[in-house]
């Protein structure tokens, strides 16, 4: 039993890839293949991508030790705000999209310095969000749907990439893998630590290589990598990359693991706490514009519960409720579990009550996972 | 039948091989009250929780007799049954309930079907609050509406009502007002005249020896005299208090002091919950370059106080200036006092040092991340070169920089703190209580480090609960008492007795600032 607590809490992010693809499996069976085709996965993949989006902000929120419960408000109104401004006023769609994220950024910063500077719990503040902005909405629309969007938003939503685009963009990730790879096997060698062996290392590319290459290839078997999904993939890009390979980010794991002990290193972790809230508040203009753009209106109820489903894909991703660990990966895997529920679910015709029946009992069941595992190592 | 109360007898706790307790003898009859003295972990709060079961029977040696009876108490519930009350330095009241409801905490008085009788609980801590002379406290109020003072009775209400017929009283005026000090003597004189006995524990030998009809003093885990106060004054219980001798544990490195690089001027700090209560009274001093200077002074004197309000951390309100070079600099946050060159190690490692989800090197380079970025990004390499050199230089044992920083011993995570507090290169460090749960090889490190930073020009300030390292160390010592500054010493034959004398001793012309700068 001891063992297999340690290879979990080792390959967290493997086991999670296990459960993936178990719940593909059972789906898979259950629809007599029907879930795997690539229609059905290209929609699953841009159905994930507005959780994916949520928790990606949601996950820096959480690893700083805070919680936004605002966001799937916050994501309906700005939504809202640029099927208005696309609809009545005909706004072009870049200027559009830059007046919408100007606006999630500053209600973002708004959370961030009501919680950093003001000293109200994050929970409160969201919380308090979460009714606001969901009545701001209901004002602005009147309780109507605004339709129909522009072809050029639309496209946002609902768009897909050349497939010759789709191959080049394949083979240039797997070239970042080996790059990436590459590198760190020299640092490491540079600094005269354990290298990981040549074999292990090699496996690991080769299987990213098939992931990436079947990745492309059903989609483009379908009608190509969808533009949601590639606003994913770079967003997972440029987290990945915040998090782990910048001062912003390092601040971030630091504010979440200790706040005192960051403070009385010379940190002010007050600025930290309010620029993530701020990125919060852009991630969900984007989610909102992609949500409109799906839907080709916005709606009064989008983005209903958004808010749970992005904590709760950081939550099964493995971000620790303490705050101070998480990765951006591992959200994006937990987001593609509540997903992929969702979509095999709403496939089988299960009821609705039973889907949320089984997605609240997933989530306290990766939690437990997660809670048992970690005990074990302090 | 002896005419004791309490005796033990040749009380020994071992920890780990190591003896807390070494023989100790104390007896006590009723309505005595009993001094126990000595210095910080002498070994006081240990031999009252082998009498308070908190360590219970059969964990320890020796034997206790209460009341002619052999005790061999399992639980802190059998010994207060038998009517031996311990009151905590820190209160136990919960602030948002009543004083009635404190007071019969966890034995209720109820009325059929579980239901509170408040009648009857009003009823009698009316009458507690009226033995103890405070009629005038409205029982039904919560506890958070009184001050400490106030609080501190009702603590001692609570001991009442569990008919203590012997209290302990652990510093039990470290969070009061010399007023209210007053009423609390008062009121355990009255105690005495009925017969209830105490155990007094404080480092306020004033108090002790106004109360105390016998000083037991421990040091080091021995017993080393039980005398009667009439033979007894303030001078000779620190005599006995002390009396240790000084081995060789202080590495000296020669360096030059100085002129004066860094001033505190008028250091007043105001305790967070009483903001009457100053916690730090107007403290002027300056520091050399290259000077070590130690803060001596008791727990709870206001030095951790003082230097948190020169690094701007203090979390109450405070007045004062700070100099540097001869000009006043900002340090109200954190932030700015490490950009002004004045850094801080703090007293609690585990909640103001590490950051426990970050690796040894992530640690160490924390404060001056920046100086590795180019346009935000982490050169990885750069802050692994500066983490590797650290690590040298600190002899900081740890396989690797990665390893998660809660891996490594105490000692060890202390040398990474200060290795990101260095980083920075500071102009004056402070170091607060820089050695707590540190071992002997990684304290004589950290000794040796301060000596070479000395020799290169950082000046020191150390504040530290352990006199013998502070003479061990430092060139001068500054002795903090009850938040004013009672001595400034240069370390030239300074004896421990002096500098805990300076700690003890009565605010002679209290309200004549003049002389006490000058004395």
């Amino acid at each position: 039993m001891n063992q297999v607590k340690q290879l979990f809490t080792r390959y967290k992010m493997l086991a999670l890839l296990i459960a993936v693809v178990l719940i593909w499996a059972f789906f898979s069976w259950q629809t007599e293949g029907g879930f795997l085709t690539p229609r059905n996965l290209s929609n699953l993949l841009r159905q994930m991508s507005i959780t994916g989006i949520l928790a990606c902000g949601m996950v820096l929120v959480i690893i700083s030790g805070e919680i936004d419960l605002s966001v799937g408000s916050m994501l309906g109104l700005l939504g809202g705000v640029a099927a208005i401004l696309d609809v009545v006023y005909h706004i072009p769609l870049p200027l559009n999209l830059a007046i919408v994220a100007l606006c999630g950024l500053l209600i973002g910063l708004g959370n961030g310095y009501m919680t950093a500077y003001l000293r109200i719990p994050s929970f409160i503040v969201g919380l308090g969000g979460m009714l606001a902005f969901r009545g701001v909405l209901l004002g602005i629309t009147g309780g109507t749907t605004i339709a129909p969007v522009s072809p050029e938003l639309v496209y946002i939503g609902q768009g897909y990439l050349p497939t010759v685009v789709g191959v080049i963009l394949g083979v240039l990730l797997f070239g970042l893998t080996v790059f990436l790879t590459w590198r760190q096997r020299h640092n490491r060698a540079l600094h005269g630590l354990v290298l990981p062996s040549i074999l292990r290392d090699s496996v690991r590319v080769v299987l990213i290589g098939f992931v990436l290459a079947g990745f492309v290839y059903t989609l483009n078997s379908y009608d190509g990598i969808p533009v949601p999904v590639l606003l994913l993939l770079v967003l997972l890009g440029v987290f990945s990359y915040v998090t782990s390979q910048t001062v912003f980010g390092r601040r971030i794991y630091s504010v979440g693991s200790n706040m005192e002990a960051t403070r009385l290193s010379g940190i002010n972790v007050q600025a930290v706490k309010l620029w993530i809230f701020g990125i919060m508040g852009v991630m969900c203009a984007l989610a909102g514009l992609v949500n409109t753009a799906r839907l080709a209106a916005g709606s009064p109820s989008a983005g209903n519960m958004g808010e749970l489903d992005a904590i709760a894909a950081c939550f099964i991703g493995g971000t620790s409720m303490r705050g101070g660990s998480g990765t951006v990966y591992g959200a994006l895997l937990g987001a593609l579990v509540i997903s992929s529920l969702d979509n095999g679910m709403s496939m089988l015709d299960v009821d609705s009550y039973w889907q949320m029946i089984v997605k609240g009992s997933i989530l306290v069941l990766a939690v437990w996972v997660d809670v048992s595992t970690r005990a074990g190592r302090r | 039948m002896s005419d004791y109360l309490l005796e033990m007898n040749n009380i020994v706790k071992t920890f780990g091989g190591v003896k807390a307790l070494n023989g100790i003898d104390i007896k006590v009859k009723p309505g005595e009250c009993v001094g126990l003295c000595g210095e910080n972990g002498a070994g006081k709060s240990t031999l009252m929780k082998v009498l308070s079961a908190v360590y219970p029977h059969g964990t320890w040696d020796g034997e206790i007799i209460w009341d002619g009876q052999p005790l061999r108490a399992h639980s802190i519930a059998e010994t207060e049954a038998c009517g031996i009350v311990i009151i905590h330095q820190e209160l136990t009241l919960v602030p948002d309930l009543s004083v009635a409801e404190n007071i019969f905490m966890g034995r209720e008085l109820t009325l059929p079907g579980g239901r509170m009788n408040y009648p009857a609980m009003v009823h009698r801590a009316e009458a507690l609050m009226r033995e103890l002379k405070v009629p005038d406290m409205n029982v039904a109020l919560p506890v958070s509406q009184y001050g400490g003072g106030y609080q501190q009775l009702v603590e001692i209400a609570k001991a009442l009502n569990k008919k203590a017929r012997l209290l302990i009283l652990d510093e039990p005026s470290s969070a009061l007002t010399r007023s209210e000090i007053e009423v609390l003597l008062d009121i355990i004189r009255g105690l005495k005249a009925k017969g209830v006995a105490c155990v007094y524990i404080s480092h306020k030998l004033d108090e002790v020896s106004a109360i105390c009809d016998t000083i037991a003093v421990i040091r080091d885990g021995k017993h080393i005299a039980t005398t009667a106060m009439a033979d007894m004054d303030v001078s000779r219980i620190i005599t006995q208090m002390v009396g240790r001798e000084m081995s060789n544990l202080y590495p000296t490195e020669p360096h030059a002091v100085g002129e004066v690089l860094f001033e505190a001027r008028h250091i007043t700090c105001y305790d967070v919950d009483n903001p009457g209560r100053k916690r730090v009274d107007d403290v002027s001093f300056s520091l050399r370059r290259g000077e070590i200077l130690g803060i001596a002074g008791l727990v709870g004197a206001g030095r951790t106080e003082l230097v948190s309000a020169l690094f701007g951390s203090y979390p109450g309100r405070y007045e004062g200036e700070v100099w540097l070079d001869g000009k006043p600099i900002d340090t109200r946050t954190p932030l700015k006092s490490i950009r002004a060159g004045l850094c801080m190690v703090p007293e609690d490692r585990k909640r103001q040092g590490i950051v426990p989800d970050l690796g040894v090197g992530q640690n160490i380079t924390l404060a001056v991340l920046d100086s590795f970025s180019h346009l935000t990004r982490i050169d990885a390499e750069a802050e692994l070169g500066s983490v590797e050199q650290e690590i040298k230089r600190m002899h900081l044992k740890a396989a690797n920089p990665f390893l998660p920083i809660t891996s490594l011993s105490g000692g060890n995570q202390q040398k990474a703190v200060l290795a990101k507090m260095l980083l920075t290169k500071p102009r004056v460090l402070i170091l607060d209580e820089p050695t707590r749960g540190v071992d002997v090889g990684a304290k004589y490190e950290i000794y040796k480090l301060m000596g070479a930073l000395a020799a290169e020009g950082v000046s020191i300030i150390m504040v530290s609960s352990e006199l013998a390292e502070v003479l061990g160390v430092s060139d001068r010592v500054l002795v903090i008492g009850e938040g004013q500054l009672r001595g400034d010493f240069i370390n030239q034959g300074l004896t421990q007795e002096q500098v805990l004398a300076a700690a003890l001793s009565q605010p002679n012309g209290h309200d004549n600032n003049n002389d006490r700068k000058s004395a």
